[in-house]
């Protein structure tokens, strides 16, 4: 097995891994980082984002008011020490990443130029037409290459984090292309693998995004937090769940009902004057009570609602939402400019993850975590629109800032232990591969898992459904252990990959189930129905979930509050 | 629904002295893009097929693959737009490492060669008098910004490698995705690095290796038009050479 | 293009960590519109190869004396003459048609202060231009100027 000896190792080649290897390969040029990805940097699910990034740009606007935002946003689950650092760090990281070749939209004096979008006050939504994302990860891609001493393991799938003396010195890792491991050492790991949306069937997630970073910290004995908490984005395109960014309400769209109403009016969630900007929680509640209430639009693919931006234009819809347009033909059939685009809420981000500290450092002494994985929390019970890619390059920052301060303090593990765990790792995976005595396809534990999740996890959250859901994942955790696999071949085994990422989905999937069961009031994104309003007294802390054979073990952190006090949300 | 058959290319470089063709019949949604046959096969039928995918919405650039000869993002084709026999084939030009997967090293090292990002004539530090004294970003009109933005939409799906044919002839070709993105920062009102790169651009197996065929350009499923980039920049490569022969170095700007 | 890719088209610059099979072009590429249209073009440069062989034939005729030359005419009345020269018509203006096609596309987007035309300008200049030249060469063939 070949072994190989990094400062740092990076899992994840997304926005915040991306980020983060920049920042240690600047911060210490002689230093060695491994930037290890199951996919080529670039396909990173980062390049699906659209509509922008959050940080103060404008004359009137200030930190206070982000903070602020965010918070009341998080349903004051937020930890307003984080918020108060990420709103400070934000305009510096978006500058960065503008100097850095991100090709931004400007104003007529060359400026940036912001946009307006859900629960934000004011416009500071930093933005490229709607494809921040991808010209945000491409930035970043191509930034990276002029470091030497980032070197990239593309196409390694990490199954596991190496542990020694309590700390973590390394991975084991898959080489997709020879079906061979190696391991991979380092002083520090940061995972920045993202979400994982996919343990939902009807996401606007991409098919890479199954958890991997949270179940590897997960397995190792770090907690996740706040998992219970999943967004769902209001407008997903019926079928697909292909994502149309809240930008289009941002740039003036509507959302209608079957009646033709811009039904936010009556719920009046939103920001300023404008009914669509309200935080994504709210709106899509708001949807699903209008489709509840018999005004929805019936289709192929359910029921859905009408999101209208015919009135915009075609030059303001060619300019600012291309992508937009785009999607919708090819994948809906139809043409914003003339026919309003039907949607439904789909899950989008999940709140929650690897638990870490304000600087990304997880309770394990090596191990960082950033981006969607991580949860530090600034996103407490709710995300605020656009404020994700910032935090990527936030706290990949800071991660990667306090794993090298970490890793220069660090001795080197013992080689020939590590390596040993990888072995043992490696020799798990093989018996793994073409294991056609199990029982179970990967498709079929797959589609359980779906339909369970979405059954009990949804926009309204019940406690009988959500039972279930515990009762249903804990159950397909023993069975995914029998999997039945048909490919035995070595060289670019999906199918042994895709069964890891199955492993890591369930894992996922149970936490999150256990976590929903157990916060019994509606906050933020988790929304009860047994027990409709927020319970400051008895809830207001981080669920934390520790590994334990027998199903996830729950216990409680403290939010960090500050000069916010908690109050009702109103919009 | 109807069903199709599906023509999928195999090869398993420890079974396979060659590649080989596998058919499948498959039950077809109408609104299925190419992408989704493949899926089904793989989660239905045979396992063992092996390719790449991510966001299936056209913008990870994942997968790429020949579609009845032509290099096509199977996430945005859609399948009713073919008959009864659709044949998928890994991307023309590439060395495929596993059924309908391509090995990405060489082009990996084009678009590495380019030096994709931006250089600036001082250090960061020194740098800080041009940019915006409040906000640390650079200034760019909307106009500088369009002059490059159409090719910085590359997702580096490589179907134009597929359909050019002067990459299948000539092994070293940069070729159109790579060009491209050296063009575009080369034409960012932030980068001061056009001279380097067209120095790189001056080699062999660079820009004068295009014959303008514009077949990049025809697949490109953004409408980045790399055709357009390499030829623009064979134009500025011939200035900065002659600059060259008449100024020092250095003295160009 | 008569056959599979060049084995090497897009090898990396060290060999790749398993056997990879060489690449391959599509098993229809010989029929694919756009391989066709490059071929076509590319069989163009046969022709211009061949009629500079006639001008050279020409060249010796004017210089063999005024016998040679009227010998050399009547034979490009030859109808295998006039087909070539037909053929020849076609393939100028197929090579033109496209390369104006393209050229507009190629002006860098700028040159200092000064920006190109809009695309159509462009294209329809290049078409005054080809127009006024031959215009010129006939007039001072069929002894109107000059």
């Amino acid at each position: 097995m070949d072994v190989f000896r990094h400062d740092i190792v990076i899992v994840g080649g997304g926005g915040a891994g991306l980020r983060a290897a920049i920042e240690a390969a600047e911060k210490n040029p002689t230093a060695s980082i491994a930037l290890v990805s199951k996919v080529y940097p670039m396909r990173s699910h980062t390049v699906s984002a659209e509509g922008g990034a959050a940080a103060i740009a404008r004359d009137d606007d200030n930190l206070e008011l982000h903070g602020y935002d965010t918070v009341k946003g998080s349903d004051f689950l937020g930890d307003q020490d984080c918020i108060q650092y990420f709103v400070e760090q934000a305009p510096k990281e978006l500058a960065l990443l503008e100097n850095w070749g991100c090709p931004f939209s400007r104003n007529e004096d060359g400026t940036v130029a912001t946009r307006a979008f859900g629960g934000m006050t004011t416009k500071r939504t930093w933005y490229a037409a709607d494809k921040i994302g991808f010209h945000m990860l491409h930035a970043l891609f191509q930034h990276s290459m002029r470091f030497k001493n980032i070197v990239r393991y593309d196409e390694y799938f990490v199954s596991k984090l190496l542990v020694e003396d309590g700390a973590c010195r390394g991975v084991a890792a898959l080489d997709i292309r020879t079906g061979e491991y190696s391991t991979i050492l380092g002083r520090a790991v940061i995972l920045t693998t993202g979400g994982g949306g996919k343990i939902f069937p009807f996401t606007t997630n991409g098919t890479i995004k199954t958890g991997d970073g949270m179940a590897l910290a997960y397995r190792a004995g770090v907690p996740l937090k706040d998992m219970e908490f999943v967004q769902y984005h209001p407008t997903g395109l019926p079928g697909t769940g292909i994502l149309i960014t809240e930008a289009t309400r941002g740039e003036g769209g509507y959302l209608r009902n079957s009646e033709g109403d811009r039904f936010l009016v009556e719920y009046d969630y939103g920001v300023g004057n404008k009914a669509e900007l309200g935080p994504r929680d709210m709106i899509s509640r708001a949807i699903v009570q209008e489709i509840e209430a018999g005004r929805g639009l019936s289709g192929a693919y359910g029921d859905h609602v009408l999101l209208d931006l015919t009135h915009l234009g075609e030059d303001k819809i060619n300019s600012r939402l291309p992508f937009v347009r785009e999607l919708a033909n090819v994948y809906i059939g139809v043409d914003p400019v003339t026919t309003p685009i039907p949607v439904r809420p789909v899950v989008h981000y999940m709140m929650g993850g690897v638990d870490t500290d304000i600087h990304g450092a997880t309770e394990m002494p090596g191990l960082y975590a950033a981006g969607e994985t991580a949860c530090v929390s600034i996103n407490g019970a709710n995300r605020l629109g656009s404020n994700s890619l910032t935090e990527c390059l936030v706290f990949g920052a800071a991660a990667a800032n306090h794993a090298m301060d970490y890793a220069n303090g660090s001795a080197e593990g013992n080689e020939a232990s590590l390596r040993a765990q990888a072995e043992e790792e490696a020799g798990r995976v093989e018996n793994l591969r073409g294991r056609k005595k199990g029982g179970e396809r990967i498709s079929e534990i797959r589609r359980e898992l779906n339909l369970a999740m979405e059954a009990g996890f949804g926009v309204y959250r019940e406690q009988a459904s959500m039972q279930a859901g515990v009762g249903a994942t804990a159950q397909l955790r023993g069975r995914v252990a029998d999997l039945r696999l048909e490919d035995e071949s070595k060289v670019f085994n999906t199918e042994l990959i895709t069964a890891l990422e199955l492993m890591n989905m369930v894992e996922v999937a149970e936490v999150l189930a256990v976590s929903a069961l157990h916060r019994k009031e509606s906050r933020g994104a988790h929304t009860c129905k047994d027990f409709p309003t927020r319970n400051d007294e008895e809830y207001l802390y981080h669920t934390i979930a520790r590994h334990d054979p027998a199903g996830p073990r729950l216990g409680k952190k403290d939010v960090v509050l500050g000069k916010w006090v908690p109050e009702e949300r109103k919009y | 629904m109807v069903e199709k058959t599906i023509i999928i290319t195999r090869f398993d470089p420890d079974r396979d002295e060659k590649p080989r063709k596998q058919e499948y019949t498959v039950p077809c949604e109408d609104s299925w893009k190419v992408l989704d046959a493949v899926n089904f096969i793989k989660d239905e039928i045979d396992a063992t097929v092996s390719h790449r995918w991510s966001c299936r919405m056209a913008v990870c650039g994942s997968c790429g693959m020949m579609v009845n000869g032509e290099p096509k993002l199977t996430c945005k084709t859609a399948l009713s737009d073919y008959d009864d026999r659709v044949d998928i084939e890994p991307l023309a030009n590439f060395p495929i490492v596993r059924d309908l997967v391509v090995e990405l090293d060489g082009f990996m090292h084009k678009f590495e060669s380019v030096k994709p990002w931006i250089i600036r004539a001082k250090e960061q530090a020194e740098d800080k008098a041009s940019l915006h004294p409040e906000k640390d970003t650079f200034g760019q009109s909307t106009e500088e910004l369009g002059n490059f933005k159409q090719f910085s939409m590359c997702i580096n799906c490589m179907l134009c490698y597929s359909a050019c044919p002067v990459v299948a002839n000539e092994p070293d070709f940069l070729g159109p995705a790579a060009i491209a993105l050296g063009h575009r920062y080369n034409l960012d009102s932030r980068d001061e690095g056009a001279e380097e790169r067209h120095d790189i651009f001056r080699g062999e197996g660079t820009v004068f290796s295009c014959s303008y065929a514009n077949e990049c350009s025809e697949v490109c499923p953004k409408n980045v038009d790399p055709a357009a980039a390499i030829n623009q920049a064979k134009f500025g490569t011939v200035i900065d050479w002659a600059k060259g022969l008449v100024l020092p170095r250095g003295g160009t700007k | 293009m008569a056959g599979p890719a060049h084995p090497e088209a897009m090898a990396p610059p060290t060999p790749g960590r398993t056997r990879a099979a060489p690449p391959q072009m599509p098993s229809t590429w010989w029929s694919a519109k756009r391989i066709r249209t490059y071929i076509l073009f590319d069989a163009t440069g046969i022709i211009y190869f061949l009629i500079a062989f006639l001008g050279i034939r020409l060249i010796n005729a004017l210089g063999a004396g005024p016998e040679a030359w009227d010998a050399a005419m009547e034979s490009l009345k030859n109808p295998i003459y006039i087909a070539f020269h037909l053929l020849t018509l076609v393939s100028v203006i197929f090579v033109a048609v496209r390369f104006f096609r393209l050229f507009p596309k190629a002006q860098p987007p700028a040159m200092g202060p000064m920006k190109p035309p809009p695309g159509p300008i462009i294209h329809g200049m290049l078409y005054v231009v080809w127009f006024g030249i031959t215009a010129f060469m006939t007039a001072v063939l069929a002894g109107v100027i000059l």
